[in-house]
């Protein structure tokens, strides 16, 4: 008797369990039927825009969120992602390019590709036509200090060579910037495969810079910053403010060394495999309307880099502005010479 | 006759039973393992990933006084955290044991579970900051005037390991310490033990398998400990969990990566045998033990109540 009761109610459950996989399954279905998935950095096209354009377009818009380009990569190549629009960085859009991940965009479907700045452009090298890929933030990492606490500093990368504010420092915990930061401000490229001026580098970042940090920090540092633990950090302006109440944002000098830097050009493409090519271009065209591009600057007080007309219609100041860009270059692939900055890395971080 | 076909046909049974058991670690533990394995063995790709041919590469990098460095001083930190865990985990394990309110004491130890590591460890953060609660409260009080350097060092990493990992120690000594018939402590203090040669000499080596599963529970997991290190570490934090990580996602070395998470598993590996033989021969010494029917628990207490016995 009790082992049939035991097994009528496990049998309730399986049939439960099927029919609420089978309800939640449907329910979600929109007018078209239609449903983009979106490949794309954590917090980086606000809410607001997605809905506005699933209420316009009558689809359902997914969205798996990456934390570096390398977890993107890998996914992607691991093949069938599914994804229509993917957000890489320049060196990653270069090696899809190069790989031949990505399908071609079609210019017509994308009247509003006429917006793209030429500022951007002129940089994205690998893809000048935007054959493979449309520009969709072009920015660099800056540094912020805390005038509440620190009145009399220098505005460039020297900053981190001040003793008087070690043990109140930090940068981020990213080769590619910490020693790009170095090469730019001794004058090399940030892409440099030149071992001298790598080792240039490496020493200045050991022996004026690291004595001075607390640490290199990607994840936390924003909110010891908010806290006053850090004085001085280094960081993307839209992380860092967002830890802050606006009321505070007066106590923050955020500048972008004129020495100049890395700096990033991320792009949308669509992978092969994409199933909604049509809508993934109408996606494209969308976010690149320039009333829609405006609410996306607005949401992360970003400075109009790649578009050409958003400027006029934002209503937020910017945290920095196009031309504090004019030094900055793009970090390109190194290729196999990425062993090279890795060495000079481990000699950073590994040792004390 | 008979006997020997209802074994046969139990010890069938057996296999069906354990099956799906089986299958299910095969194809989401060994093949992953196994995937790590070979790819310690070949070349890294230029964009990420492995190629052919087979190669050694990835175990001579290995050797790089960098990386020794980092390794050694994971070890340390492990080592020493795991010591400190089992030393504060043992005195609460016992009195959650002696508790009347067991429950109660249970759930305080699992509630924190409920919240995600990563907002405890943030929570850490706000309390070691230089204007955190705690740098604040010893100012109130008047204890410091200058903040105390709490946070961003390898004391701050070693107690917020120790602080995520004392529940996992905590909760086997409990179960064993539970066990433990306290008679038996009284019985060693008639015999003329001290307290100290009570609780080292009697209730120490009936718990020994508590306190060697604790070990292995703290000791395994803090060794590839990656989240703690990166945010409350500072410069001279790094363990090799967060070396694993930078491979794979900053230097697109697979084959390297794959070798050190080798090395954290054979460490794992060669402590769970450890456990396990150290288990086994407890139990091959209960059953040398004249008396027959007596409880499992009764054993070894019997042997450390002569132990302490010859003590007066």
């Amino acid at each position: 008797m009790k082992t049939h009761r035991l097994r009528f109610v496990f049998l309730a459950l399986a049939v439960l369990l099927v029919a609420t996989l089978l309800i939640t399954g449907c329910s979600k279905k929109t007018e078209s039927g239609k449903t983009l998935y979106l490949y794309n950095w954590t917090y980086y096209t606000p809410e607001s825009v997605i809905e506005k354009f699933e209420k316009e377009f009558g689809v359902r818009v997914v969205i798996d969120y990456f934390a570096s380009n390398e977890d993107m990569f890998t996914k992607l190549t691991g093949g069938g992602s599914g994804y229509d629009v993917v957000f890489p960085s320049q060196d990653y859009t270069e090696i899809m390019i190069k790989q031949d991940m990505l399908n071609p965009i079609d210019p017509s479907k994308i009247p509003n590709l006429s917006y793209i700045s030429s500022f951007a452009l002129e940089k994205a090298t690998y893809d000048p036509k935007m054959e493979y890929s449309v520009p969709y933030y072009l920015g660099a990492a800056g540094i912020a200090v805390n005038k509440t606490e620190v009145t009399d500093y220098a505005r460039d990368w020297s900053i981190f060579a001040d003793t008087r504010l070690a043990g109140r420092m930090s940068m981020l915990d990213d080769p590619r910037e910490v020693i790009g930061d170095a090469l730019a401000y001794l004058g090399y490229s940030v892409s440099t495969v030149d071992p001298k001026e790598l080792a240039e580098a490496q020493k200045l970042i050991n022996e004026q810079w690291k004595p001075n940090l607390v640490k290199f920090d990607a994840e936390g540092f924003a909110k010891s910053f908010s806290l006053g633990e850090f004085w001085v950090v280094q960081g993307y302006a839209e992380g860092i403010f967002e830890e802050l109440d606006a009321e505070r944002w007066g106590e923050v000098d955020f500048f972008l060394p004129p020495d100049g830097g890395p700096m990033y050009l991320d792009s949308m493409v669509i992978p092969k495999g994409a199933k909604n090519i049509d809508l993934a271009h109408q996606f494209i065209n969308f976010i690149h309307r320039p009333e829609i591009y405006a609410e996306f600057l607005d949401r992360f007080h970003f400075p109009s880099t790649v578009h050409t007309t958003a400027e006029q219609l934002k209503k937020n100041d910017s945290f920095y502005e196009v031309e504090d860009l004019a030094t900055y270059e793009l970090k390109y692939d190194v290729g196999a010479y990425l062993a090279e900055y890795d060495k000079i890395w481990q000699t950073i971080r590994y040792v004390n | 006759m008979n006997v020997k076909q209802t074994t046969v046909r139990e010890r069938r049974l057996g296999i069906t039973y354990s099956s799906p058991m089986g299958i299910w670690l095969t194809v989401f533990f060994m093949v992953p393992l196994l995937i790590i394995i070979a790819y310690s063995f070949l070349t890294k790709g230029l964009y990420g990933g492995v190629e052919f041919p087979i190669t050694f590469d990835a175990y001579l990098q290995m050797a790089n006084p960098n990386f020794m460095r980092v390794l050694l001083r994971t070890v340390w930190v492990t080592t020493l955290a795991t010591a400190l865990t089992i030393a504060l985990a043992l005195p609460c394990g016992y009195a959650m044991a002696r508790s009347k309110h067991q429950t109660l004491w249970l759930g305080m130890v699992i509630v924190p579970f409920w919240t995600n590591s990563l907002i405890r460890i943030y929570a850490w953060i706000a309390i070691l900051s230089s204007e955190g609660f705690l740098n604040e409260m010893l100012k109130t009080l008047g204890f410091i005037k200058e903040s105390l350097p709490l946070i961003y060092n390898q004391g701050a990493v070693t107690a917020v390991l120790i602080y995520m990992y004392i529940p996992f120690a905590i909760l086997p000594l409990f179960t064993t310490i539970d066990k433990f018939d306290f008679g038996l402590l009284e019985a060693a203090r008639d015999l003329g033990a001290t307290k100290p040669q009570a609780i080292f000499k009697v209730l120490m080596p009936n718990i020994r398998s508590g306190i060697i599963t604790s070990v292995i529970f703290t000791f395994i997991p803090i060794f590839g400990a990656y989240t703690v290190p990166l945010l409350v570490g500072g410069k001279d934090s790094y363990m090799i969990g967060n070396i694993i990580v930078d491979q794979v996602t900053k230097t697109r070395n697979w084959p390297l990566a794959s070798a050190f998470s080798l090395i954290i598993t054979l460490i794992s590996t060669l402590g769970v045998l450890w456990m396990m033989t150290s288990t086994a021969r407890e139990r091959a010494r209960i059953k040398q033990q004249p008396l027959k029917d007596r409880e499992d628990t009764l054993g070894p207490s019997h042997n450390g109540l002569t132990s302490a016995g010859r003590v007066s």
